[in-house]
């Protein structure tokens, strides 16, 4: 775990948001798969609030935090608010292949790493064989396109509409560049027909659940007894861009979960996931957007965009209901 | 002496036997792609031995949970080849079509062989110059014992027409495993990559293919060749053979270091190669095998086994010739017939021009610090035609009225690590990243430096220090 990671979920409005939604599908799962005897499974950084919500909202009794830095998982050990949770020091790969699950699952593939994400992608697909049916798992990935690397300016050129500079014919757009860069990272796994207007800060989010779909499901045609329902997916950026799936390993012939999730009003597949891009927002600004419905005319100014290019007021007006809102506490 | 008797032993082969057997040695994705030859032979045809339009012509694919199709505008299936050839199981002696032009079928099993791989009841309908008319393959058929004829049907109604000549193939009642394919996207996904490869010519002439209503985009395969005449080149060899004309090019993919990525990825090195690097055979325009890492291109036959390090190598082998049989593909028309002649002769050219690559590779992976991609900054990369064509007109080329032949290293054309010398040897070792960041913190004052360069660095140091002490 990189050291931005650990930072707390208040400033990262829009990945509290993300949990959020994750914590709901689990809620609406839970009185039909019994979700409190299944065996969580996650990285908890080094406060655990993942661990602390899931028991909290679940009563889920069986937990693991598993961490591969030393002194963060001695930290966690400290900080593990409920005295069940059992933290292990390892990684999250290794754990997955000594253990068999007795219950169903929980697992969270909490990944921030952008560059083995071809791997990480990979593991997650393998997952949905390995799992007892009924199992939930989600996966966080990095959306960020610039991880694929800079080109120096000299080795790109531009191209808008009609108009593109001199040197088009012999050098690439930087989103050409990107997309070689994508085409190496993830090799086989590349989708046929994917173009560099995949490879934006718009779009990319979306190229890299293109991947992860087409891989699950690939897999997934190995198996006979089970079928994967996608029930939730997100990008969202603070900071850094990340993109979730979250999935269902469900028998071949039970509709039960893929019902129970058609009515649900935050469903969603990696095919169109959930653009969080929520605002930062003052106290007053809040209530206002909340309690209005002339929000544009109360508010005489334009809330920033960021370069996801969401409509910060069709978002907010999207998600209200589960917006954190943070307020400094003095102990 | 015995003598002959009134009775007979039935010798005839069951449906059932041809059937199965039939559609046992070739994979879903194979049989569509082999419906999509058959397209193309017609367009062939209808061009009548001169350059065919491709641009002109459409193929639409559709792929279901519960039927599938395949639509072209590629002139149709005449009234007398339906009637004594096109359904029958296998190929007559006498049926002596295209034997002037460059098609690819030569057996008469494709649409066969996809149809019953598929399912249990197809519909074939054609329209080959004004004349329209249907046959059905029903599951009636299929189980009934004898090899009664299809029945041959014209339309009655309007919605039984074509706009055009062409043939259009449905499927239905598909076996469960067929359907449980075509409804996955990874499956659709599969077969889109497949013909944009295995048709990336006809694509870049401009037929449009569509996959479940998005077009399929060609796959380049091609290899870097740089504009100086002196500047570095793949491999080049052309030979007409058995009259087989084939033409050869091994080079890289891409003029970038290898392995600057994801080095610091635990456990083995992963293989992040294109679909591309390989070989590429392509046998009258159709690619029959893409990226083809195994022995069967000579990978470990008398060179090394493929590995992540060659990911940077592609190789493209043409066969052409006027005489289908002559080409050194199977039936399946996705495989290579390894024992002839002309494949024989040339896979030794192909182990040539590997070698140099492998030998290039080598040299430059113990200077993982160099960045050897100036040397290839004024290369494009090129398909084989292009790449022979640009490397004829070199100085150095070797050329004779039967052949084309140039080897870049003995033209010494090929950059080389800087500081090159024979003795360097490889330190590799893993630390915690906690002890990492502490050193790269010690050293660059940052903590995120990557490994391979704290490594260095940290042997540089100990270098200059033992340097001191030597007496």
């Amino acid at each position: 775990m990189s050291a931005g990671s650990s930072l707390p979920y208040r400033l990262r409005p829009n990945k509290a948001v993300d949990r959020e939604l994750f914590l709901s599908l689990l809620m609406r799962l839970a009185p039909v798969l019994s979700l409190e005897k299944y065996h969580y499974v996650g990285l908890g950084g080094p406060f655990l609030e993942d661990f602390r919500l899931v028991h909290a909202r679940l009563g889920v009794g069986r937990m693991t935090c598993i961490e591969t830095e030393a002194e963060v998982h001695k930290r966690q050990l400290f900080n593990r608010p409920i005295a069940s949770i059992e933290c292990v020091h390892n990684t999250l790969e290794e754990y997955l292949d000594e253990i068999d699950f007795e219950t169903p699952a929980i697992v969270w593939f909490d990944y921030t790493e952008p560059k083995g994400i071809t791997t990480q992608i990979e593991r997650f697909a393998r997952t949905i064989g390995a799992v007892p049916l009924g199992s939930v798992l989600r996966i966080t990935l990095n959306a960020n396109p610039e991880s694929l690397g800079k080109p120096l300016p000299s080795d790109i050129s531009v191209e808008i509409g009609d108009a593109a500079s001199g040197d088009r014919a012999a050098k690439p757009t930087v989103q050409e560049w990107r997309l070689a860069r994508f085409k190496e990272r993830v090799g086989q796994l590349f989708p046929s027909g994917l173009s560099p207007e995949g490879m934006t800060h718009k779009t990319y989010g979306a190229s890299v659940l293109r991947v992860l779909k087409l891989a699950v499901e690939k897999e997934a045609l190995n198996f006979r007894d089970r079928q994967i329902v996608w029930s939730l997916a997100t990008h969202y950026k603070d900071g850094q861009a990340m993109v979730t799936a979250a999935l269902v390993v469900c028998a071949a012939a039970d509709a039960s979960v893929g019902n129970l999730l058609k009515e649900w009003e935050f469903l969603s597949t990696p095919d169109v996931p959930h653009r969080l891009d929520l605002p930062a927002l003052s106290t007053l600004e809040r209530l206002t957007m909340e309690s209005n419905d002339d929000i544009r005319e109360k508010m005489a100014f334009d809330l920033p965009k960021s370069d996801m290019g969401e409509d910060p007021i069709t978002v907010f007006k999207k998600f209200y209901r589960i917006y954190p809102h943070f307020s400094r506490v003095e102990l | 002496m015995t003598r002959p008797t009134t009775d007979q032993a039935e010798a005839s082969p069951t449906k059932r036997f041809f059937v199965s057997m039939l559609t046992r040695d070739i994979n879903l994705a194979d049989a569509i792609l082999d419906l999509l030859d058959n397209c193309l032979d017609g367009a062939l045809r209808l061009a009548n031995g001169g350059n065919v339009d491709y641009s002109q012509h459409f193929v639409k694919i559709k792929l279901a949970a519960d039927h599938f199709s395949i639509e072209d505008n590629c002139g149709g299936i005449p009234r007398e080849v339906a009637k004594n050839y096109a359904f029958k199981m296998g190929r007559e002696p006498d049926d002596d079509r295209d034997s002037e032009s460059e098609t690819i079928g030569m057996y008469g099993v494709g649409m066969k062989r996809a149809i019953f791989k598929m399912g249990r009841e197809a519909l074939v309908r054609t329209r080959h110059g004004d004349d329209t008319f249907e046959v059905p393959i029903t599951s009636a058929w299929l189980e009934a014992k004898g090899w009664d004829p299809l029945p041959i049907n014209e339309p009655t109604e309007a919605s039984e027409e074509l706009a055009e000549p062409g043939t259009v193939i449905r499927v239905d009642e598909l076996y469960g495993g067929v359907a449980r394919h075509f409804a996955n996207e990874a499956f659709e996904n599969e077969v889109r990559t497949a013909i944009s490869e295995h048709f990336t010519m006809f694509l870049q002439w401009g037929l449009k293919v569509d996959l479940n209503g998005t077009p399929v985009e060609p796959v380049f395969v091609e290899v870097l060749v740089s504009n100086r005449a002196d500047g570095p080149a793949p491999f080049v060899f052309q030979k007409a053979i058995d009259d087989v004309l084939v033409s050869i090019t091994v080079g890289l993919n891409t003029g970038r270091s290898l392995g600057n990525d994801d080095e610091d990825e635990p456990g083995f090195e992963r293989d992040r190669s294109s679909a591309t690097a390989g070989w590429t055979v392509l046998c009258n325009d159709r690619a029959v095998i893409v990226g083809d890492k195994s022995r069967l291109t000579g990978w470990g036959d008398g060179i090394p086994l493929y590995h992540p390090q060659f990911a940077i190598i592609t190789g493209i082998i043409e066969f052409r010739s006027k005489l289908a049989d002559k080409l050194p593909v199977t039936t399946t028309k996705r495989a290579l017939d390894t024992s002839s002649n002309v494949w024989l002769e040339s896979l030794v050219k192909m182990k040539e021009g590997m070698r140099i690559w492998i030998s290039y590779t080598n040299q430059w992976k113990n200077h993982p610090r160099v960045d050897q991609s100036n040397y290839w900054e004024d290369s494009k990369p090129l398909s084989l035609a292009k790449t022979i064509a640009a490397i004829a007109l070199r100085s150095d080329v070797k050329k004779s009225d039967s052949q084309i032949e140039f080897n870049p290293q003995k033209a010494k054309v090929l950059p080389e690590p800087p500081g090159k010398t024979p003795s360097s040897r490889r330190v590799v070792f893993s630390r915690p990243v906690e002890e990492l960041r502490l050193v790269s913190k010690m050293l660059f004052d940052v903590d995120d430096e990557k490994p391979g360069i704290v490594g260095e660095k940290c042997f540089e140091l100990t270098l200059a220090k033992a340097k001191k002490q030597e007496p």
